[in-house]
């Protein structure tokens, strides 16, 4: 029977002095995925493996971790594609907790700090809508696919600026903040605009691309940036 | 200044350093086409249409060369702020560095359009 390679980092801060690096062997089973992998090592092999995990469908974004260097999703990510050796690591840019397991504290303070909501200006409106707000297609357009972001983090960690500078808000969060300005329900966009207009705020970004690279929902956060740039500049 | 504002002055001041940086190339290297004579005298200190001197004393050339230092001035100094606040996360470096490259940013000014000044009164 095909075994799958699985070198998973290990370290509890309460316990051990030294990270290291745990070798498994789990059979391969068609359409298995590293979440299922890891599944496999915790049940069988090793319970004491922490893993954070829930909809184990690419919904919840909770199993975010990082495979053969680069930031995926654990129950997305088929096995097949990324080769019968693995290299599990905990993501990269988030505080550790524990074996593959991260501080999302941080992440989700950023998240919240660009009001991921509809802001109306009329407060009881707002609280008790009297009427639908119908949106044409080409307002939909506008920020539909940056809706599609399930906030996994796995742009934030490959993020090279955040890794040089932790107080940058990272895509996640400009990306989601250029959705609400973007959608014509809003009515914050002064508001909106002045959130990251900052020393350590959107300017920061050099493009390197990689958020929307790792994206598995395919949300494109880079051009989110350079969207909310140009809106910035227009004042 | 909010950050936008001065990024805006960023991309503005690196448009016009290719422009005043062009005019100023022109002068000093860009003359060999017109002529071999042409270019020697832009290597003469006074008494031909591009010597260094003459390029001073012209007050469309010597406003030029005063923008080309404005302008090399503020983008020089904000890419350097830029790499900083990168290189130090930490507030209390970065509100210091600001004001550390804006009395940078002042004295090169004032040095400069000193220098550009006299060259333009020498007679
Ligand atoms: S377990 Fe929900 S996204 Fe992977």
């Amino acid at each position: 029977m095909k075994t799958v390679r699985f070198s998973v980092y290990r370290f509890d801060p309460s316990s051990d002095k030294k990270e290291r690096y745990a070798t498994y062997e789990v059979p391969y089973k068609t359409g298995m995925t590293v979440l299922d992998g890891l599944l496999y090592i915790k049940e069988r092999l090793d319970h004491t493996l922490a893993i954070r995990y829930s909809c184990r469908m690419g919904i919840c974004g909770s199993c975010g971790m990082t495979v053969n260097g680069l930031p995926r999703l654990a129950c997305y990510t088929q096995v097949k594609e990324v080769g019968w050796s693995l290299k599990v690591e905990p993501l990269r840019n988030h505080p550790h907790v524990r074996d593959l397991v991260t501080n999302f504290d941080e992440f989700f303070k950023k998240h919240k700090s660009v009001k991921p909501w509809l802001v109306r200006t009329d407060s009881r409106e707002q609280e008790s809508p009297t009427s639908q707000y119908l949106q044409s297609d080409a307002e939909l357009e506008k920020y539909i696919q940056f809706s599609y972001c399930i906030s996994c983090g796995l742009c934030y960690s490959a993020c090279p600026v955040v890794s040089s500078l932790p107080e940058f808000p990272g895509p996640q969060a400009l990306a989601l903040l250029y959705r609400y300005l973007a959608d014509s329900r809003d009515q914050s966009r002064s508001e909106r605009l002045k959130i990251v207009d900052e020393a350590v705020g959107i300017w920061r970004c050099h493009f390197a691309g990689s958020c929307s690279q790792v994206c598995p929902k395919g949300v494109d956060p880079a051009l989110a940036i350079q969207l909310l740039r140009r809106e910035m500049m227009r004042g | 200044m909010r950050e936008k504002n001065v990024m805006l002055l960023h991309y503005l001041s690196g448009v016009g350093i290719l422009i005043f940086g062009g005019i100023h190339l022109f002068t000093v290297f860009f003359t060999r086409p017109l002529g071999e004579t042409v270019w020697e005298t832009t290597l003469l200190f006074e008494g031909h249409q591009f010597a260094i001197l003459e390029v001073y004393r012209n007050m469309l050339l010597a406003s030029s060369l005063w923008f080309l230092l404005l302008f090399t001035t503020f983008h020089g100094l904000n890419g350097l702020r830029v790499i900083l606040i990168e290189l130090f996360p930490n507030r209390a470096v970065r509100s210091a560095t600001r004001y550390v490259l804006l009395f940078l940013g002042f004295a090169l000014m004032v040095y400069g359009t000193r220098t550009i000044v006299i060259a333009h009164m020498i007679r």
